[in-house]
Formats: structure tokens, C-alpha cells, sequence
């Protein structure tokens, strides 16, 4: 995709150098009285509106810097499978200073209409750094003035970028708005929810997802700027926000605070990152860790890049696997393909791991379909069918000696069977027509006909 | 003669003529005319007709009359008058008069005037709203499918819900759902809310005790959610009959209700019979096993290729019914299955195609509990046997409705159990037919239940200092949550200040809304069914053996923490019947009455135990208890004889319950007035819980699962220490708890957590009760104790009856 003239004048606004703390838009806000420690405490401000008020906490940060997205990151990460979006909504979406992070933290996990975001923290690529705004209700009362403001920001940037956002975030957003009847919901251009993404690339190496684990081990820590050795315990924030309304202490919700400060600028660098590795060069790849590009690849293959998704794929088993994880790479890999039409390409793959592993079922039978209805070569096909029958057997016996595991015997059970069916089929193909024993009732004339190309 | 009965075909007059001769056959065997108590014929009756009114949507007539709908039942038409007038209806009608036209006209006409119009209905369970979803379709399919209709419940993909929540104009829920699923997740409703104009509750009588209580509680939230969205819905009820309808609904709805009693369906003849087993043993009382003796009557019908329900008061029951109705129409190889089970338990689509299977015929005979008594439609039988009395007058005729629904040839016959209630039944049939069937409480303002449907309102929209919930201190409840952490008062509101999901720990039904699945691992692992909690530990204990659509399955593990219940195939002679153990314990007392005075101060000093005792040696109470109850063993109970083959032990977790009981209290002074051994007067109090139950059930017009007994030990001299009880089983107290005396209280007690109000009406009737039990007692023609009076004589020591009546006369002196 051509990056227009456009795009650099855009890029050169966002770059001049830090703004005066006024320069971070919105209303300006009122300082606090004296005696509201908690303002004081957190550095904000009072924000008003006609529902009433609330706090506000703006902060600039340099880092992470930012960070400019390619046209196919955009397109892989917004459309959920392979469809098409509209022109306006690409135009909106490719404009970065229409993007809002947005990280709520909220009096519970379990939804519904009880549950409320009592702080609210959103963030816009500005001046080259993150312009970091957090709206915080010191009590219930307070609700209705910070969702004003919420939906002023986000009619401004109307592409929202969460980690888990389309689930939880928003959904609880959408609640809080339509509980008030008067503040209407503001409409989205886009949401991009970096928990797919992640998931995907880097479920398989890292286990857990939690963004705090993807700083620790998938972000450069050093260089984020921020450190999470005094971070609150996120499990706990519901009960720091309940004990302060009764009048309990104050500084645990500076943490909480600040958790979400870090939570949003974790974000923004976490979209770097992805953005990084899904536009790289093939021939960058082989920098990265073997098990995120078979990841990268399967989310190739999920969003419809299937191109890609092979190269991925192959660098991956390049770079050396797990063995369990080598398995299953060589497995897509061979599917891979086999739907690009490359039957050859993948039955050597196949053949490969028929060669390396004890317990290879699958490609077995698809080494035997490959020769019954590719290369026509019902005898090698009937050794891969009887190979792989004796595999599945001694499976079976295994999972219900040591597994005890009735399910995964019954599932043996069921490919044994389609090995016989297919052994069955095949030998009645492979038997010469001209056998001893012809079929009764379909004399003669349908010997002539064999084909000896088949033999 | 009526219209549906001048139609009826050739095949069913025949029908007519067989179920006489099995009549006539029961006759012809009950030479004293003891067998055969009550024979009531109840004439044909008239269909009563009246027009469409002008104001229903003209489309809607006409898909009426293509259905064959060409004219209503004055009922009909005077139930969506009043419905059209605005007001809160309650229809009461018998099983197949007709009714869901009263409320879908209304309703479907409003909506295709405005389709805006939004209609909420509420079904007590999953199935019936399946079975009214195919009745709407139908009616949608012939106005071009114009509305949107859909079932909401548990089983609904969760893709398909958005499209309900915006284009259902009527969805059919449970209160479960909208208990869990819809009021707590309002916002996602509001294109619902905002137009909400009908609320239909069917199947009104079955919102009673426990369930209705709870029921009103989330009507209260509904309408509280439904005026936040400026609405004020209006209510369409209906009831099978029952004494009070329009006082239950409206202390459901807490409004005005229109009741709306009349019929104008036409009614087919029908019979009812009261069938009591010949007596085997007049000494010793035994008749008959009535469970045989239903079987037998069944297979008469069905003999003559009459299609026949059988209804079971437990599933237990329901299960050894159908083994032997399968063993007596064994299944043909190459032929459908004609004698088939139905109960909650079975899976959904099992019970979809057994349904399916009687309204087309393949199914000649069903072995049922009450799951199908309420309004599924299974099409008209030929004959109802109830195997036992169902408790309740309305249950009655209830279950003898499913005869003959649509056309005439029907019989009913009650078979009755040796329990007292049921012979008081059959012996005095006038009671039955000249009483107004059961009135149904509810007590909504049940503390327990309603504190915890506020913590859901709560949760819902915040509280405002204006607001009533139900007859309470609402702003001093408030504050007593808010001081548990539960509700925060901000400006004038309080709000839900908890992470937890209030609704997701409220069962509206048991203690636990849990389900266990059981899974048959003879071969390949598979799902036969599911169970309730507290029911799994009386049904699939490890070593029960379990009966499923007649099959009988060995419970190998049963895994409380994945909630499984593993079980093998097997064939035995035999079935299990759980021991439980129960123990109750006094938490408050809210009134007591010494009984009159039978012994005098000075005698009872003498005897140097305890604190002197007051001028008399009972009393009654009522209040508050901690009921404890375990599954503690098995007995293996052999087909057709019913000798105990065999037990076991177990050892399974407590059940703990708060509820409120009724008790009496014998104190020693009159224990030792009277001149039995140990055991004796032991077996004489349980005798005489055994009449006191009986009685207790019918004065209150109440199901007897509602209430239970248990017998505790009020220790002796241990009034500074509180009324704490040990328990007494039977078993101890005839054998080894032989100590000299123990103070026993006799509990009669709610069988629901919080209890349902039956404690203090006992109280209140004491003097009453207690002298209908002597009566009942007194009068019974059996001489040691048989299962009608004080129990069956197996279990009781030698004098029991006479010690009972030892013990009735002191506390009526």
C-alpha cells in the first residue's frame, strides 16, 4: 500500500516535541480543594460537565514511541475473517490519530448491569509519545458526568484499541451507557482487540497471555519505561475501589492508578510489536523465536493469508521445533499444500513424518489417499493403510493400558475402522478384474476393460 | 350433544365400550364392594360458544379459522375482553379447555396492530415452553411469519440470542432465566423492555411454597427493571383449579387480578374410580403392594389396547412401574417400543419423541411422575392409573384430566397406598369429591428469600429512597446490607458494591442449582441423564442401583466435584432405597403453650432430675430450626416381594436446612404416667408422628411433601443449654437408645428452606389436631397399628397403637 503525502504530513504533526500539560485537549480541569486527599494524592484534577464532575489524571509519556502502522497489520487485525472493509472505515482506521487504548478497571469480572468501571483510562499517540488520560468517580454519584466524558473522547477517535476489549471492556461500557437513558452510546469506527493476535502468536511459547507476561517476555522490559515490581494485584482492585467508598485508605488506588497507566502504555507498545511482526519480510523472519512464527502462521492461516502463513510455517520447522509442536507444524504444513494444489510437496512432508515418529496415524492415511487418488498407486497406498492401521492398533492398546482413557481408545477406535474400510476398498481396486473368483452376475465384458495402466 | 363428541369416530365409541369392560371386569372381582370406594361418572358437557371479538386483528381471525378455530369458548372470549380492557387476569380452567387462546389472541393481536408490542412468557419449565413455541409457529407460518417468536432458556445458542433480544416479540422463558439470564443483563433487553406490554404466567398453580415465593420476588424485580424503562406490563395467568387462584395471584403480582372461573370447553364423560388393594392380612392391615396392584389395573387397559398413563409419586416409583409394564408388553424386535417412562431426568429430545410418540399412537403406554402432569401435549389417552394418591386434591384431578382430553372414552383410577392419607381418601370418598381442592401459599416476604432477590434488584438499578419492596423496612434492610459489604448509599441510591453475580447463587427451586450427569460406561461413554443434587445422593450413591427408561444401572462412582455419576449396565432382581437420617434442631422459639395440667408440681420434684417441672407436662411450639439430613445406607429391596435383600452403608455429605417447624413436647412427667416399656412408648411416639402428619396435611389443605417429621431429643434439664436435639432414628430408639427416659419433641416442619408458613397455622390448630389424630386413630378397625393409622406394625413394638393413644389422651386431657 502507497504511503501518501498525506500520511507524512499527519506523521509530522504528531511529532513536535513534548506539549504543556495543557496541550493534552479537553476541558481544562479545575484544581482540587485542599482537603480532597485523593485528588491530591492521585495529581488531578476536577472535570465538569452538566451531570456533574469527576476526576481527571493526564500524564504524557515518551515511551513507548510510536509507532506507525503498516496497511497489513490494519487489515489483519480489524477484519475477523476475510472480508472486505468499506473505504470510509479503512480511511478512519489508517488515520492513527483517530485511535484510543482504552483499559477500564471495574468493580467485578462477572458483567451485567451491576457491575461498574470506576476508572476509566484512555490514550492517543501524541507529539511521538502517549498522551495518557484517566477518568476515576469518587463515588457512584460521579457516574454519569465521567461517561460523558468518555463518550466526548471517543467520538473524537472513534477506533478503539483493547487488550480483551471486545468481551468485557466495551460490552461493560455499553451497560454503563445505556443505564443512564440520557448518554447515548458513541458509535465505533473500528475496535481492535489485541487479545486474538496475541493469543495466536504467542499462546504456545508463553502458556498464559496476561499482558504483564507479554511485557515480561515478549516486549523489550528494558527499554518499556515502566516496572511492575510494586504493580497492585489486579485481583484485588475491586476491594481497594469497595474499601475506599467506605472510607478506608486512599493509596492503594494510586496503584490502581497507576496499574492502569502501565496497563494502557503496555498496550500501545504491545501494538508496536504486533504491528512489527506481522508486516516482516520473509527473509526477517528467522530472527524470531521458532514457536511465534508456527503461531504467526496459524494466525496467517486464520485470517485468510495463507501465503504467508506457509512461509511462517516452514521457517518455524527451519528454526527447529518441540517435538510435539515439530508434529503439528509438519501436519498444517502438509494441509498447506495440499489446498494450494502441491500434492507432491506435501506427501514428502507427509512421508517425512511417517519416517520420524512412531505414532503418525494421520499422515499415514493421508499418504493413503494420496497415492489411491493422486498417484494411483493402490499398492504403496495399501502399505501406508496397513502401516497406519498397525500404528492406530498399538495406540489403542497403549491409551486403555496407560491413559485409562476410554475416550481417547474410542476415538483410536474409530480410525482403526476407517483404515479397514480403506484397506478393504483398496484391495478390491488393487485385485485384478481378471481374478479367479468373478463376481456373479457381472460376467466377462468387464474384463476387457481393466485398465493396465494400473498395474 | 356436544360438537367434539358428535364428531367422534367409530374406533373411539369402541374405546367406550373397553373401558367399561375393564370397569365392569373391577366389579365383577370386588365381592364385598370394599375394593371398588367411589365410582363417579361425570357427564358429557357442552361447548358454550361466543363470537371473535371486532377489535381482534382481522389476519389473526382468519389464521384462526384456517387452523379450524372458527369461534371461541365464552371463556375464551370473556378472558381477552378483560384482557382488552386492561385489566390482570387470572383463567382457571381444567387440562384442554382451550386456554392458551386466551391469552395468544390478545396478545398476537396487539402485536400485529403495533409491532412495536412486546409479550414476555413465563413457563414453569424448559418444556412447556417448547411445546407452546410449536403452537406459535404454526400460527406464525399462517400470517406469514409477521412476528418474531422464540424460546430463551439455558439451551439456547448463545449466537442466537442477540437476534431474540431484538426480534422476539414474544419469547418464552422460564423464571429461572429470567432470574439469571435476562433481568441482571437488562441493558441488553432494553428494545424489550421499552415496549413490554403483556407478561403471561401459565401454569399459575405450580408458583406455590418455595418456587412461588420466589417467584414474586423476581415479579417484583421485573416490574421495578420494566418501570425503569417506563413500563407498566400487564398480566395474563393461568391455573388449573385450585381453591384460591385469584389470592395467589394476587399476592404474585401484588395487584389487582380479574378472576376469570367460568368454562366453556365442552367435556368429554368420564369416570373416576377409587381402587383400594384387597387386604391380605387384617390383623397386621397389609394389602396389596399398591405399585403392583397399579401395574395390574395399567395392564387391563392396556390389554385392550388402551392408551394409558400411569402416574408415579416418585421416580423410583415411575421406573419399577415401567419394568413391569415393559416385562408384561415385551418389546417386539423390528417394532417401535410401546410402553415407555417419562420424568425430569431424562434427556430433552428423549423426552420430545416420547411426547411425539403418544399424541401419534406408537406409544400405547407411559409410566409417569408428575413431570407430565402440568399442560404438556401429548394428545388424549384412553385411561389414567395414578399409583397412589398424589397428594393433593388439585394434583387429583390434574393427573385424571390427561384422560380424554380432546374427545369422551375416559376412565381415571386411583389405586391407594397403604399411607394414611390415601386410605382416608378412598374409605371417605365424599371428602374428596365434596372439597375444594388445595389452597397455595406462598410467603414472599420470607426473609431469607427476599433479602437475597433485593441483593439481585440491587444489581439490577440502585435502590431509591422512594422504592417498596415487598411488606419490609426497606431502607433499614439497605442499610443492614450495606453494613455486610453488600450495598453502598451514594446521594440518595444504594449500590451493588460486590464482584459476585448475585442471581448466579440463587436456585429458585432447591438449595443447590447444581446437575449431575450420568454417564454409562459399559462400552463407550454415554450420557443417559441428569439429576439434581440433593437428589443424587438418594438416587446414584455408589452401590444404588439406578432405573432408567427401565433399565437398571449399578452406580460404580459417583464424583461430587466434576458432578458425575458413572454407572454400568446390569440385570438384577433387585432395587436400592436410600436410609436418611435427619436431625433438627431448635434455633428460635417464636411462641409456646403448656398443654393443661396432667401431673402436679409436687410428684414431678420428687422424681430429682432436672428442674422442677410446671403444673403440666407438654406443650407446643413454633419456631425457628436447623434441619440436618443425611443419606447414611442403602437397602436392597427385591423385585415383586419387596423383602429387604440386603444394605449398605454410606457416607455422603450433610444437608443443612433453616426452616420453621411446629413441635410438641412430651416431658417425663407424662412419660412416666404411662405404664409401657421403653420401647414401646418409643414406637408409640413414632406411631403417633405417623397420625399427626396425616392429619397436619389435610387440615392445611397442604402437599404432603411439604411438610416433614423427624423426632428429636429435648435433653433432659438442659433449658440453660437451648432446646439442642439429638436425633433419634427409629432403629436406636426401639433397640439401643434404650435409656430409661428422654424427652422427645415431635417436629412437624416445612419442608423448604426459610419455610413456607404452615408452622404457625399447626400451632394455632393444636387442640384440633390432636384430636382429629386421636380420632383417626382411635377409629381405625386394625388391632396392633397398621400403615393407615400409626404405621405399618413391622416397624413398631408390640402396643405401639395402644401407647399412642396413651400419649393422645394425656395431651387432649
Amino acid at each position: 500500500m502507497p504511503v501518501s503525502a498525506d500520511r507524512f504530513s499527519r506523521l509530522a504533526a504528531l511529532k513536535p516535541a513534548r506539549p504543556s500539560a495543557a496541550g493534552a485537549g479537553g476541558p481544562r480541569l479545575r484544581p482540587p480543594d485542599q482537603e480532597d486527599l485523593l485528588a491530591q494524592f492521585l495529581g488531578a484534577g476536577v472535570a465538569e460537565n452538566h451531570f456533574g464532575e469527576h476526576l481527571a489524571i493526564r500524564n504524557w509519556y515518551s515511551t513507548p514511541e510510536y509507532a506507525e502502522p503498516s496497511g497489513v497489520t490494519l487489515e489483519l487485525l480489524s477484519r475477523t475473517r476475510d472480508e472486505l472493509l468499506s473505504r470510509k472505515t479503512r480511511a478512519v482506521l489508517e488515520d492513527a490519530s483517530r485511535w484510543l487504548f482504552l483499559d477500564t478497571e471495574t468493580t467485578g469480572l462477572a458483567g451485567g448491569t451491576g457491575t461498574y468501571a470506576f476508572l476509566i483510562g484512555l490514550a492517543w499517540w501524541d507529539a511521538g509519545g502517549l498522551q495518557v488520560e484517566q477518568f476515576f468517580m469518587r463515588d457512584f454519584t460521579e457516574e454519569y458526568s465521567l461517561l460523558q466524558e468518555v463518550a466526548v473522547r471517543i467520538t473524537e477517535r472513534p477506533v478503539l484499541v483493547t487488550f480483551n476489549g471486545k468481551s468485557f471492556d466495551w460490552p461493560l461500557l455499553e451497560n454503563r451507557f445505556a443505564m443512564t437513558r440520557s448518554i447515548a452510546t458513541p458509535k465505533l469506527a473500528a475496535h481492535l482487540d489485541l487479545l486474538h493476535p496475541a493469543r495466536a502468536l504467542w499462546k504456545l511459547r508463553l502458556g498464559s497471555v496476561r499482558l504483564m507476561e507479554l511485557e515480561r517476555r515478549v516486549l523489550d522490559r528494558e527499554r518499556l519505561g515502566w516496572h511492575r515490581s510494586e504493580d497492585v494485584d489486579s485481583a484485588r482492585i475491586p476491594e481497594h475501589y469497595f474499601d475506599y467508598l467506605r472510607g478506608g485508605p486512599v493509596a492503594p488506588l494510586a496503584g490502581v492508578v497507576r496499574h492502569n497507566q502501565m496497563d494502557l502504555r503496555g498496550l500501545a507498545a504491545l501494538f508496536g510489536k504486533i504491528n512489527r511482526m506481522l508486516s516482516e519480510p520473509a527473509d526477517r523472519l528467522e530472527e524470531y523465536e521458532s514457536l511465534d512464527l508456527f503461531g504467526l502462521s496459524r494466525f496467517f492461516e486464520r485470517r485468510g493469508d495463507s501465503t504467508r502463513a506457509q512461509v511462517a510455517c516452514a521457517q518455524a520447522l527451519a528454526s527447529g521445533l518441540p517435538g510435539d509442536v515439530r508434529v503439528r507444524a509438519r501436519k498444517e504444513l502438509a494441509l498447506m499444500a495440499r489446498r494450494r494444489g502441491e500434492h507432491e510437496r506435501a506427501a514428502g512432508i507427509w512421508e517425512e513424518m511417517v519416517r520420524d515418529s512412531q505414532d503418525e496415524g494421520h499422515a499415514c492415511e493421508q499418504l493413503a489417499i494420496y497415492y489411491e487418488h493422486r498417484a494411483k498407486d493402490f499398492p504403496r497406498a495399501i502399505e501406508y493403510a496397513k502401516l497406519g492401521l498397525a500404528k492406530v492398533k498399538r495406540q489403542r492398546a497403549a491409551s486403555l493400558r496407560d491413559a485409562h482413557d476410554p475416550a481417547l481408545a474410542a476415538g483410536f477406535a474409530r480410525q482403526e475402522k476407517h483404515f479397514i474400510e480403506r484397506l478393504a476398498r483398496l484391495e478390491r481396486k488393487a485385485r485384478p478384474r481378471s481374478s479367479p473368483a468373478p463376481r456373479r452376475g457381472a460376467p466377462g465384458p468387464a474384463e476387457p476393460k481393466a485398465n493396465p495402466a494400473l498395474w | 350433544m356436544s360438537e367434539s363428541l358428535a364428531v367422534r369416530g367409530a374406533g373411539e365409541a369402541r374405546a367406550i365400550a373397553r373401558v367399561r369392560e375393564v370397569l365392569d371386569g373391577f366389579a365383577a372381582r370386588d365381592h364385598n364392594s370394599d375394593m371398588l370406594t367411589a365410582i363417579r361418572r361425570f357427564p358429557a358437557r357442552e361447548a358454550q360458544w361466543a363470537g371473535f371479538p371486532e377489535w381482534v386483528n382481522g389476519k389473526l381471525v382468519s389464521a384462526y379459522t384456517a387452523k379450524g378455530v372458527s369461534r371461541l369458548y365464552t371463556h375464551q372470549a370473556a378472558a381477552a375482553a378483560a384482557v382488552h380492557s386492561g385489566e390482570n387476569v387470572v383463567i382457571v380452567t381444567p387440562t384442554a379447555s382451550g386456554k392458551t387462546l386466551c391469552y395468544n389472541l390478545p396478545v398476537l393481536s396487539a402485536i400485529l396492530e403495533n409491532a412495536d408490542t412486546r409479550a414476555l412468557y413465563l413457563f414453569p419449565t424448559k418444556a412447556l415452553a417448547q411445546d407452546q413455541l410449536a403452537e406459535l409457529y404454526d400460527l406464525n407460518q399462517r400470517l406469514d411469519n409477521r412476528f418474531g417468536v422464540f424460546t430463551y432458556d439455558g439451551d439456547t445458542p448463545a449466537d442466537a440470542r442477540k437476534a431474540i433480544r431484538e426480534k422476539g416479540h414474544v419469547v418464552l422463558t422460564n423464571p429461572d432465566m429470567l432470574h439469571t439470564g435476562i433481568l441482571p443483563h437488562h441493558t441488553r433487553w432494553t428494545r424489550l423492555f421499552e415496549n413490554l406490554r403483556y407478561i403471561v404466567l401459565d401454569e399459575l398453580h405450580t408458583y406455590r411454597g418455595v418456587f412461588g415465593s420466589h417467584l414474586c420476588n423476581v415479579l417484583r424485580r421485573l416490574r421495578r427493571v420494566a418501570r425503569f424503562y417506563g413500563r407498566e406490563p400487564q398480566f395474563i395467568c393461568c391455573s388449573a383449579t385450585i381453591a384460591n387462584p385469584g389470592e395467589l395471584a394476587s399476592r404474585l403480582l401484588e395487584s389487582k387480578v380479574t378472576v376469570l372461573d367460568s368454562n366453556g370447553a365442552p367435556a368429554a364423560e368420564k369416570t373416576l374410580v377409587f381402587y383400594n388393594p384387597p387386604v391380605v392380612n387384617r390383623a397386621l392391615g397389609i394389602r396389596r403392594n399398591y405399585i403392583n396392584e397399579s401395574a395390574r389395573v395399567a395392564q387391563e387397559f392396556l390389554k385392550r389396547d388402551l392408551q394409558t398413563i400411569v402416574f408415579a409419586n416418585s421416580r423410583l416409583h415411575a421406573e419399577i412401574l415401567l419394568t413391569y409394564l415393559q416385562q408384561a408388553n415385551p418389546h417386539l424386535p423390528g417394532k417401535p417400543e410401546t410402553i415407555r417412562g417419562y420424568r425430569g431426568g431424562y434427556l430433552p429430545n428423549e423426552r420430545r419423541e416420547i411426547e411425539r410418540g403418544l399424541r401419534e399412537g406408537r406409544i400405547r403406554g407411559v409410566a409417569s411422575t408428575s413431570a407430565l402432569e402440568l399442560g404438556i401435549d401429548v394428545g388424549s389417552l384412553d385411561s389414567v392409573v395414578m399409583a397412589g394418591y398424589p397428594g393433593t386434591i388439585a394434583a387429583t384431578w390434574q393427573r385424571a384430566g390427561r384422560a380424554g382430553r380432546r374427545s369422551g372414552s375416559s376412565c381415571a383410577v386411583l389405586v391407594a397406598s397403604s399411607a394414611p392419607l390415601d386410605q382416608f381418601i378412598v374409605r371417605q370418598p365424599d371428602f374428596f369429591f365434596g372439597h375444594s381442592p388445595e389452597h397455595a401459599f406462598i410467603q414472599p416476604d420470607n426473609l431469607e428469600i427476599l433479602i437475597n432477590h433485593l441483593k439481585c434488584a440491587a444489581f439490577e438499578l440502585p435502590i431509591a429512597p422512594d422504592e417498596r419492596f415487598g411488606d419490609v423496612d426497606l431502607p433499614d434492610l439497605c442499610a443492614r446490607l450495606a453494613e455486610a459489604g453488600f450495598l453502598h448509599l451514594a446521594g440518595e441510591n444504594y449500590h451493588w458494591t460486590h464482584e459476585a453475580y448475585p442471581a448466579d447463587t440463587i436456585s429458585l427451586r432447591s438449595v443447590t442449582s447444581d446437575n449431575l450427569v450420568i454417564i454409562d460406561i459399559t462400552a463407550e461413554p454415554n450420557v443417559v441423564g441428569e439429576i439434581d443434587f440433593s437428589s443424587a445422593l438418594v438416587f446414584v450413591h455408589e452401590k444404588a442401583i439406578y432405573l432408567h427408561g427401565g433399565q437398571q444401572y449399578h452406580v460404580e462412582h459417583l464424583d461430587f466435584k466434576e458432578r458425575k455419576a458413572y454407572v454400568k449396565r446390569v440385570d438384577v432382581d433387585y432395587y436400592t432405597d436410600a436410609v436418611r437420617y435427619t436431625q433438627v434442631r431448635v434455633l428460635e422459639l417464636a411462641a409456646s403453650e403448656r398443654g393443661n395440667p396432667s401431673v402436679t408440681g409436687s410428684e414431678a420434684t420428687d422424681l430429682n432430675l432436672g428442674p422442677p417441672k410446671s403444673a403440666s407436662a407438654h406443650s407446643h411450639s413454633h419456631g425457628d430450626v436447623l434441619v440436618r439430613s443425611q443419606v447414611v445406607g442403602f437397602k436392597k429391596i427385591k423385585f415383586f416381594t419387596n423383602e429387604t435383600i440386603g444394605d449398605g452403608k454410606l457416607e455422603l455429605p450433610e444437608n443443612e436446612m433453616h426452616t420453621t417447624s411446629y413441635w410438641i413436647t412430651l416431658e417425663r412427667p407424662l412419660l412416666e404416667l404411662l405404664s409401657f416399656s421403653v420401647s414401646e412408648r418409643q414406637s408409640g411416639m413414632f406411631g403417633l408422628l405417623h397420625g399427626l402428619e396425616c392429619v397436619a396435611t389435610l387440615l392445611l389443605m397442604c402437599d404432603r411433601r411439604d411438610l416433614r417429621t423427624a423426632i428429636g431429643e429435648r435433653l433432659s434439664g438442659a433449658a440453660a443449654r437451648d432446646d439442642a436435639s439429638v436425633v433419634v432414628r427409629r432403629e436406636d430408639a426401639v433397640s439401643t437408645n434404650a435409656r430409661e427416659f428422654f424427652e422427645p419433641n415431635l417436629y412437624l416442619y416445612d419442608a423448604y428452606p426459610g419455610g413456607i408458613g404452615f408452622s404457625e397455622p399447626l400451632f394455632r390448630a393444636h387442640d384440633l389436631l390432636v384430636q382429629k389424630t386421636r380420632e383417626l386413630i382411635s377409629s381405625c378397625e386394625c388391632r396392633w397399628g397398621c400403615p393407615s393409622c400409626i404405621g405399618p406394625v413391622g416397624d413398631l413394638a408390640p402396643r405401639a397403637k395402644e401407647a399412642a393413644l396413651a400419649i393422645l389422651d394425656c395431651l387432649c386431657a
